[in-house]
């Protein structure tokens, strides 16, 4: 009788705290620190982490989606011919004020002309400030982008050079994310420019409080930000760079969420009663890419027989530990226009000895296999994915050496085209499939070395759709043309695509309303602690 | 013949009284039966993948089966299988670096010590800047310029022995040099190639061979340590440094994959020089005497 008291009464206290309660510090372990708090210089996912609490765009990804959705801009339209963008921006937006930074300013045109303005336009004093402005060149912005212009104080309108389809999306990046002008000002005045790469401003739902290099960045709640402030008071950054050091972290309680787990570790992190996982499909893909430079690669036979003779369901739940999908598209399944209907290259080493056989390779021949030194979302461990693909090769005859560099080596001399099939991978980053299938595929990504596209596959036919569906805006029309695409893709297999992976997140019990974005980020907005 | 026989005789019944060093023998012993036994002993193959039977642990404990006795990886290879293939290729990496490291080490030594002057000094100097930078390091800066493999790892390991032996053998070859027999050999028209071969050098073996056993210990530990950084033995060869290296991520979940390659190392390190230490005493008997 007693028990069943205690049931009720713990069921009617659980039902109470369903609902999201405020208040609280908030400690998220992450295993290394931002390099930068101005995130137009910056590429790296850790700076971007930060700088997605500061800052806002002028629209965003929808909370645990790669739909866009409204920010800073309230609406948006966009001319007949797709070159003109004209944004109407929210009203009564202030940037946070801080110790450094004790001015009211209300967000306005001016701070969206200053933040993307200065990352193309040489007349712009802060375009040469704190070096290249990496993403936005990466992303080929400086050919698409013809200016930004102030209509009034809160119209703002971007001209472009091209039609582009993705355009909105990059405007939701991290590289996008809009500055203060008039702190930059203040900041030119003192001539202590530098500082905007250290101490932030902007009008995100925290606010920058203190950074300790390698250590912790502190931020508040934003009380005032335009989408209603966040349920925690306090959200601090902890850099530990070991993964079994900030497991055991987690474990004592000592952080709230913890990034990057080892997969052989999370089902052991799972069963401890105080932690749950929250998994997300990634949205990326690990991939081997076979180099059509060498004359071996370029008969689709042999191609088409290593990707029958590779077993990737083997590989996912040897090295990604059951962490992962097997692929059978370039793009992830997460992502719109992914074509349901590809069956892939079953697990056959005997149809891969036939087209070995026709291929005039009836016993194999000797290869190698580069191997990613380094963890990365889309391939936890590419030493290993690399050993399991030999074992696999060796039963159709392919003596396949492995062969590894360090991580700024193997991206160069892969990028020259010196492999004969390389491990690696892509994270979408703006949830657009051009962002992978242009960048990785197309025949202008294999034209200028060091290139994008590690296969240097230069498929004719494939690259026209890439170029069609970029230009019209018609979400279905793209569709289709992507989908043909990826039937390409399989027909040739310049790549065998080996799995999208899932993101897993410990967190303990009490933390709330956290979601994974496909795209990367980690965002705090929604989170709440149960007391 | 007789004399040799007695003389063989002798040094084991002197060995046989070292309870440590006999100790060191059977490892050793135990070690090379195991190598070369290695496809009797196991039924299985050290690279064979099984993924249906990945990470069963050892024999001993819950869920483990005496079809693996140590467990499997993993891949599902057999762990036992593994380390006993690994004892041949730790094996090979002693033979190839020590012989690399002896033959270079005794002529660079032994012109030295037998010369003197200019040709002294000029060797002696190299070999005091090959020792000033640690041995590790001097490996690593090799096996970069060569190519990460394991032969090119044997290569480096060897190279880095040969400071050491150059300077036991310079300092037996000045002891030797000036003694009566050489003197007299030398007086009776021997030319220098057959003083220092015939004459001076067999007179030099008991260091040579103390120290070759020693060494012999540092290389298979030297490899392993090179494996582990990912700069000797390449996937999926069977090497113990590799083995521990790959099994990092696995410390808190599957402890079988990374606490037996450690042991294999540390019980082949250990039988080497301990045997080191035992022909130490009995072949050099001032030692002996303290």
């Amino acid at each position: 009788m007693k028990k069943l008291l205690l049931a009720t009464l713990l069921l009617i206290t659980s039902v109470a705290f369903a609902a999201p309660q405020y208040g609280g510090t908030l400690v998220f372990g992450r295993s290394g620190d931002s390099t930068s708090m101005d995130p137009s210089h910056v590429t790296d996912g850790e700076s971007y982490y930060a700088a997605t609490q500061i800052y806002d765009n002028l629209v965003q990804f929808k909370y645990g989606t790669t739909e866009v959705e409204p920010a800073l801009a309230k609406s948006w339209s966009v001319s007949d011919d797709g070159l003109e963008y004209t944004f109407k921006l929210r009203k009564g937006v202030m940037f946070s004020k801080t110790k450094y930074f004790k001015i009211d300013s209300e967000f306005t045109s001016k701070d969206v002309v200053f933040s993307l303005g200065r990352q193309f336009d040489a007349s712009q004093p802060y375009n040469k400030i704190g070096g290249a402005f990496k993403y936005w060149s990466a992303m080929d912005m400086t050919n698409i982008v013809k200016s930004v212009t102030a209509i009034d104080k809160y119209t703002v309108k971007i001209t472009l050079k091209k039609r582009e389809a993705p355009f909105i999306a990059n405007l939701a990046m991290e590289f996008s994310m809009i500055l203060s002008s008039d702190y930059a000002d203040q900041l030119a005045k003192k001539g202590k420019q530098g500082d905007l790469s250290k101490k932030p401003v902007g009008t995100g739902p925290f606010v920058f409080k203190k950074w300790r290099k390698d250590d912790k960045i502190v931020f508040t709640a934003n009380k005032n930000y335009w989408n209603g402030r966040p349920y925690i008071d306090r959200l601090i950054f902890k850099v530990i760079t070991n993964n079994a050091v900030r497991a055991a972290e987690l474990k004592a309680g000592s952080i709230h969420i913890m990034d990057f787990p080892n997969p052989a570790e999370v089902a052991d992190l799972g069963s401890n009663a105080k932690i749950k996982l929250v998994k997300q499909e990634g949205l990326n893909v690990g991939y081997l890419a076979f180099n059509q430079e060498k004359k071996l690669f370029q008969d689709k036979r042999v191609r088409q027989a290593i990707c029958y003779a590779i077993n990737t369901k083997g590989i996912v739940k040897a090295v990604y530990e059951g962490l992962g999908k097997v692929a059978t598209s370039p793009i992830p399944p997460t992502m719109w226009s992914y074509n349901k209907n590809l069956k892939g290259y079953e697990y056959n080493p005997e149809k891969a000895k036939k087209l070995l056989a026709e291929a005039g390779y009836p016993n194999g021949f000797k290869t190698n296999i580069w191997a990613m030194p380094v963890a990365r979302p889309y391939n936890p461990n590419g030493r290993k994915v690399a050993e399991a693909m030999q074992a696999d090769l060796a039963k159709v005859g392919i003596k396949a050496k492995i062969i590894s560099y360090d991580w700024g080596t193997y991206l160069k001399k892969s990028s020259m085209g010196e492999h004969d099939m390389v491990l690696l991978g892509w994270t979408g980053d703006n949830g657009d499939p051009d962002n992978f299938l242009n960048v990785l595929l197309s025949a202008h990504a294999a034209k200028e070395k060091p290139a994008q596209n590690r296969a240097f596959w230069k498929n004719a036919e494939f690259t026209k759709l890439i170029d069609e569906a970029k230009v019209i805006t018609d979400g279905a029309k793209r569709t289709k043309l992507y989908e043909r695409a990826q039937v390409i893709f399989e027909e040739e297999a310049p790549w065998k695509p080996i799995a999208n992976s899932i993101v897993v997140e410990p967190m303990l019990k009490k933390v709330h309303g956290f979601k994974l974005d496909p795209v990367g980020k980690r965002r705090f907005k929604e989170v709440w602690l149960e007391k | 013949m007789n004399n040799n026989e007695n003389k063989i005789f002798e040094f084991y019944k002197q060995f046989k009284k070292n309870r440590v060093a006999l100790v060191g023998a059977y490892i050793v012993v135990g070690l090379i039966l195991c190598a070369i036994f290695a496809p009797i002993l196991t039924q299985y193959d050290p690279l064979i993948q099984n993924l249906s039977n990945r990470l069963v642990p050892p024999c001993w404990s819950d869920g483990g089966t005496f079809a693996h006795i140590l467990g499997t990886d993993d891949f599902g290879r057999d762990m036992l299988t593994r380390i006993l293939y690994g004892a041949r290729i730790s094996l090979v990496i002693g033979i190839i670096s020590v012989s690399i490291s002896l033959s270079f080490g005794v002529i660079m030594g032994a012109v030295a010590g037998f010369f003197g002057g200019l040709t002294d000094l000029i060797i002696m100097r190299i070999v005091d800047i090959m020792l000033s930078i640690p041995a590790i390091l001097l490996a690593i800066v090799i096996v970069s310029i060569l190519g990460a493999d394991l032969f090119n790892a044997m290569i480096a390991i060897g190279i880095v022995g040969i400071p050491t032996f150059a300077r036991i053998v310079r300092s037996s070859v000045l002891a030797e040099k000036n003694k009566e027999y050489v003197v007299a050999s030398c007086v009776n028209g021997s030319s220098d190639f057959r003083l220092i071969m015939s004459v001076v050098l067999p007179n030099c073996t008991t260091p040579m061979i103390v120290q070759a056993t020693m060494w012999f210990a540092s290389a298979v530990l030297e490899a392993a340590g090179l494996s582990f950084l990912g700069l000797g033995a390449q996937p999926p060869t069977p090497e113990w440094g590799a083995m521990l290296a790959d099994s990092l991520q696995f410390i808190t979940t599957a402890y079988w994959m990374i606490v037996f390659p450690g042991i294999a190392i540390f019980l082949t390190v250990i039988g080497f020089n301990l045997v080191g230490d035992g022909l130490m005493d009995v072949l050099d008997p001032k030692l002996k005497e303290k």
